[in-house]
């Protein structure tokens, strides 16, 4: 008797099984470990460099006589935090006030984490399908799940996977903050921790969905990995280039901005908008509306690539 | 007549200017085991593959059990395969992974299913073995033993004996004559022997053509020919002619006399009880026996 099976049943065996494949295999291990050094050098790095800089202030404020406690001090420390976060981090006044009960050295290590994750994630799924398609093994799964709802349970085990990852790592990363800052308050370090983990999630979503895609249309997981590496960099581009030029007409109109002054007016300012690394900074923003449209902007693109790799598969000899 | 559980029609396989499938067409009746033969780079495995669902055909259709191969989801639960060049995924026991498969299926027990077929093949000691563990025979009957998973009414076995020590491809041989008329099997195989011992019928195929598509009795001949392996004496050859319902009879190489009879009109055990006695009466000495001619012989003749 035929099987009567829903697609939501077969997508659920497949993550299930997947799943199940990917924690039994050493790989988990060995990017845990690679995650957890990164975040580790990571903050060893900030953190000497964040502890230096605080040494030397208060060095200078006890040579100049200034109590470091005084409420008058620390506003004009908070502000001294803020132009200097704005220089390089974002100009949205909203967002600094927001970073300001988040430490430096969190907020660093973070931002270099989200560098990192997209790299993390090709490493992790290269061979998600090209492993099968390169060795014909995918010939023992297309007879018994469709094509596309074998290629939704493969993404939905890495990004279960790559959950967990990351909640080991951000969590890590916050205790850490923690006991370098005592200022770090126990409620922030909760709503935090809930705010890091949701961003750097959702923008995973679409690089996980990159990685399906990469993984979907070549058959060698190396090609796939070294193509996967090559389309970040472009998206990165994409994104350097777009932010670093004003677009056309702004220029004057702003002319009392310094920092846009320095930009050249072009129409590639335009590139920012293909780039989904763009929107990416609205992920930490408090405005709700922000984050959810930075969210909906990410899974847009991760539906694209999803849609792209259905297509790649369904329309390939196997 | 049973219905074709699997019918192709001008079927054709282009990569690039390479013709590796044109307009083959043919029908495997249920129930039927039927082979697929012909010489390296014929158009077995690519005519395989497109019945499967694995490779999209330039031109022309296929239907297994009415369903089209490339219709999503179409195929599940239908159709067992085993494919020739597929490794299995090395991350994985076999236990695992067929029960893996057996869940991928939809099966109510796929635990119990997979320590079935593993039985069936012989091999449930490889339980625990990771899939890059096994011995190329032995992946072999792992691969055989997911494809019967479920019990599906269409199997397709690529090369089911390839590399095989005897021994063990004499047990896959028995387990596919134990599929014969519960199942249709479509059987690829350069074993020519092993097909028309197993297969009621088969295509066969020729630089991507096809070059015959019959009956095991039409294609060897078994209705209207038989052989005698001589082993001494002087043939009467003109005495064998005479024999009522004979057309023909002539001396091949190797002392072998090939008889050729009228099908319709007289059995084949008639006429070879004639013949041999008629020798016996001459002194003729005579090791075998045989119908038809032997697949290689027509193979190679039409290949």
């Amino acid at each position: 008797m035929q099987p009567r099976v829903t697609d939501l049943q077969e997508i659920g065996a497949v993550w299930r099984g997947e799943t199940v494949r990917a924690t039994r295999s050493g790989r988990v291990v060995v990017l845990l470990l690679l995650f957890m050094m990164f975040v580790g050098l990571s903050l060893t790095i900030v953190g000497f460099l964040s502890s230096q800089l605080s040494a030397k202030a208060e060095e200078q404020a006890k040579s100049a006589g200034v109590d470091l406690n005084d409420e008058k001090v620390k506003t004009q420390f908070n502000e001294g935090k803020k132009q200097f976060l704005s220089v390089v981090i974002t100009d949205d006044e909203e967002m600094l006030d927001s970073l300001l009960a988040l430490p430096v050295v969190l907020l660093f290590v973070f931002k270099l984490t989200l560098r990192f994750v997209p790299l993390l994630i090709a490493l992790m799924g290269f061979d998600q399908m090209a492993g099968e398609l390169g060795p014909k093994s995918i010939r023992f799964l297309v007879v018994r799940v469709k094509r596309t709802n074998l290629i939704l349970g493969k993404f939905l085990s890495q990004v279960t996977i790559f959950a967990a990852l990351l909640a080991v790592c951000t969590i890590l990363m916050v205790v850490v903050a923690r006991i370098l800052n005592d200022d770090f308050a126990a409620k922030d370090v909760v709503i935090w921790t809930l705010r890091l983990l949701a961003s750097s999630f959702v923008l995973a979503v679409a690089y996980l969905a990159l990685t399906t895609l990469c993984s979907s249309i070549v058959k060698s997981g190396a090609v796939a990995l070294v193509l996967n590496i090559m389309i970040l960099f472009g998206i990165w581009a994409l994104a350097f280039v777009g932010e670093n030029f004003a677009f056309p007409g702004t220029v004057k109109a702003d002319d009392g901005n310094l920092l846009a002054l320095l930009r050249t007016e072009s129409w590639a300012a335009y590139l920012q908008y293909f780039s989904v690394w763009h929107y990416g900074q609205d992920l930490l923003h408090p405005a709700p509306l922000r984050f959810a449209v930075a969210a909906l902007v990410h899974l847009g693109f991760a539906l694209v690539f999803l849609g792209l790799a259905q297509l790649a598969l369904k329309k390939r000899d196997l | 007549m049973s219905q074709p559980a699997i019918r192709l029609e001008k079927l054709s396989k282009h990569f690039g200017l390479k013709r590796a499938v044109d307009d083959v067409s043919f029908e495997v009746q249920e129930g039927n085991t039927y082979g697929l033969i012909g010489p390296n780079g014929a158009g077995k495995t690519t005519t395989f593959s497109m019945m499967c669902g694995y490779l999209f055909p330039t031109a022309g259709s296929i239907r297994i059990l009415g369903a089209d191969p490339f219709e999503p989801g179409a195929l599940k639960g239908k159709v067992g395969v085993l494919p020739q060049d597929a490794i299995l995924p090395p991350q994985w026991p076999v236990g695992a992974l067929l029960t893996y498969f057996g869940q991928l299926s939809g099966l109510p027990n796929a635990e119990a299913e997979a320590k079935r077929v593993l039985e069936r093949v012989q091999l449930p000691e490889t339980w625990n073995l990771y899939a890059n563990q096994l011995s190329h025979g032995m992946a072999k009957r792992v691969s055989m033993a997911q494809a019967l998973m479920g019990s599906p009414p269409v199997i397709f076995l690529d090369e089911p004996t390839a590399g095989l020590d005897p021994k063990i491809a004499a047990s896959v041989r028995s387990i596919i004559r134990e599929l014969k008329g519960n199942h249709t099997v479509v059987v690829s195989s350069h074993n020519l022997q092993e097909l028309e011992e197993l297969c009621d019928a088969s295509a066969i195929l020729d630089k991507g053509k096809l070059v015959s598509a019959a009956t095991m009795a039409d294609l060897t001949g078994r209705l209207a020919e038989f052989r005698v392996q001589i082993a001494k004496g002087e043939v009467p050859l003109l005495e064998v002619k005479a024999q009522s319902g004979v057309k023909d009879a002539r001396l091949e190489p190797n002392k072998v006399l090939c008889v050729t009879f009228d099908g319709q009109a007289v059995e084949p055990e008639e006429i070879i009880t004639r013949v041999v006695g008629l020798l016996a009466q001459r002194n003729v000495l005579f090791l075998t026996v045989w119908l038809g001619k032997k697949l290689e012989e027509k193979v190679l003749q039409l290949t």
